[in-house]
């Protein structure tokens, strides 16, 4: 089974602790390591912190980036003009930006599900919660399926 | 009961004490305990029955480990780490107590300053603008549309995207170092360009996080700067490793 969740905002930068996902990449990777208990301990963590690395620089990502570079550019192109120009070019703007956003995210969500997805806490929500929209739905039907815990 | 083996937290000097609300991971949160060998104390609890890294627990070791490095020195263990008895932490504070007050007094006052540098995501048009390669292979993904064009493109956008950043970030990261006592590169993570943590006196770190932020201002369309911090030691603690005098990066 595959659930894919997409955020369509970058979680904001809390001033001292930094994204969850800082944390766990520096409590996950750095920090005293005794050298006498590291086999006992990590073995089950190293996997899921492999896991939660193989993640954005596939082709899936290059495709989203095309499409939101082509469509950037509908607005910029001197010498076509198309509809979102005509009507001021905001609409294909913000569906690029949201493209783009949406292919970095996939690294947040992926250590999102990673740590959060089967964690039964009510704090576990928190994080999840997807986060309100800005811009109106786009044209294709939102693709988007919230992760199911 | 430690039939789960003890979960070591961190390392502080002897004589430290714990607050009434450090609680550790788990639930409900293991009660805490220090082990004192000599100069040097271990805070420990009881290892939760099956142990992995779930929000919560993340959070709970985190959170404590902030706490105690507001009080003083601390030397940070990752997060998992798990002894098989109070016998083996005990031999191991003995085993190195030098090290770890070498490391604890050089840590002193001291907080670290994660930096991150991740491609500006929103630049894409200036990109364009100013990237010449993407903007033949924009074209050329336009005139003859297909997927092989679309990837070849995308590739070149998140090169470049990458690249820009990276270079912004070294900029950024060589106008830091002075206001530094250390600079320690940190694993490369996957969507950031550039990773970095800075030791900086405890008092020195809320200017330095200001000077972080005005110097990525005039960058903004080539990277995206991630500060966190002020955050316990976690990239000085290995005495042997990687250790680099501010000055290099």
């Amino acid at each position: 089974m595959t659930t894919t969740m997409y955020a369509d905002e970058i979680a904001p930068c809390p001033p001292r602790a930094g994204t969850l996902y800082d944390v766990l990449e520096l409590i996950l990777d750095r920090g005293m390591v005794i050298d006498v208990f590291i086999r006992v301990s990590l073995v089950g963590i190293e996997i899921l912190k492999i896991d939660a690395r193989i993640v954005v620089a596939s082709v899936d990502t290059y495709l989203r980036f095309a499409e939101a570079c082509n469509r950037l550019d509908l607005e910029r192109d001197s010498r076509s003009t198309t509809v979102p120009e005509l009507f001021g070019g905001g609409a294909a703007k913000a569906v690029g930006k949201r493209k783009v956003r949406k292919a970095a995210e996939s690294v947040g969500d992926t250590v999102r599900k990673v740590v959060g997805a089967d964690d039964d806490d009510e704090d576990a929500e928190q994080e999840e919660r997807p986060r309100k929209r800005r811009a109106p739905a786009r044209g294709s039907a939102p693709r988007r399926r919230r992760a199911e815990a | 009961m430690t039939a789960n083996g003890v979960y070591i937290y961190a390392i502080i000097p002897t004589g430290q004490a714990l607050g009434p609300e450090d609680a550790g991971v788990g639930a409900p949160p293991a009660a805490l305990r220090l082990l004192s060998q000599g100069p040097v104390a271990a805070v420990v609890s009881d290892a939760p029955e099956q142990l992995r890294p779930r929000r919560r627990d993340l959070m709970a070791h985190q959170d404590l480990l902030t706490r105690l490095a507001g009080r003083g020195p601390v030397l940070p263990m990752r997060f998992g780490t798990v002894a098989p008895d109070e016998a083996a932490v005990r031999r191991e504070l003995t085993g190195s107590a030098k090290d770890h007050v070498a490391t604890l007094r050089h840590l002193s006052d001291g907080v670290e300053i994660n930096l991150k540098a991740l491609p500006a995501q929103d630049a894409l048009a200036t990109l364009l603008a100013e990237e010449k390669p993407v903007r033949r292979l924009r074209d050329e993904a336009r005139r003859r549309p297909g997927y092989e064009a679309n990837v070849r493109l995308g590739e070149a956008v998140a090169a470049a995207l990458t690249r820009r950043a990276a270079e912004a970030g070294h900029g950024i990261v060589r106008a830091l170092t002075p206001l530094a006592r250390e600079v320690a590169p940190g694993p490369e993570v996957h969507g950031c360009a550039l990773n970095v943590s800075f030791l900086v006196d405890r008092d020195a770190a809320g200017r330095f996080r200001t000077e972080a932020e005005r110097l990525a201002g005039p960058r903004r369309d080539h990277v995206e700067l991630r500060v966190a911090g002020p955050l316990p030691c976690y990239s000085f603690v290995t005495p042997r490793r990687r250790r680099a005098p501010a000055g290099r990066t």
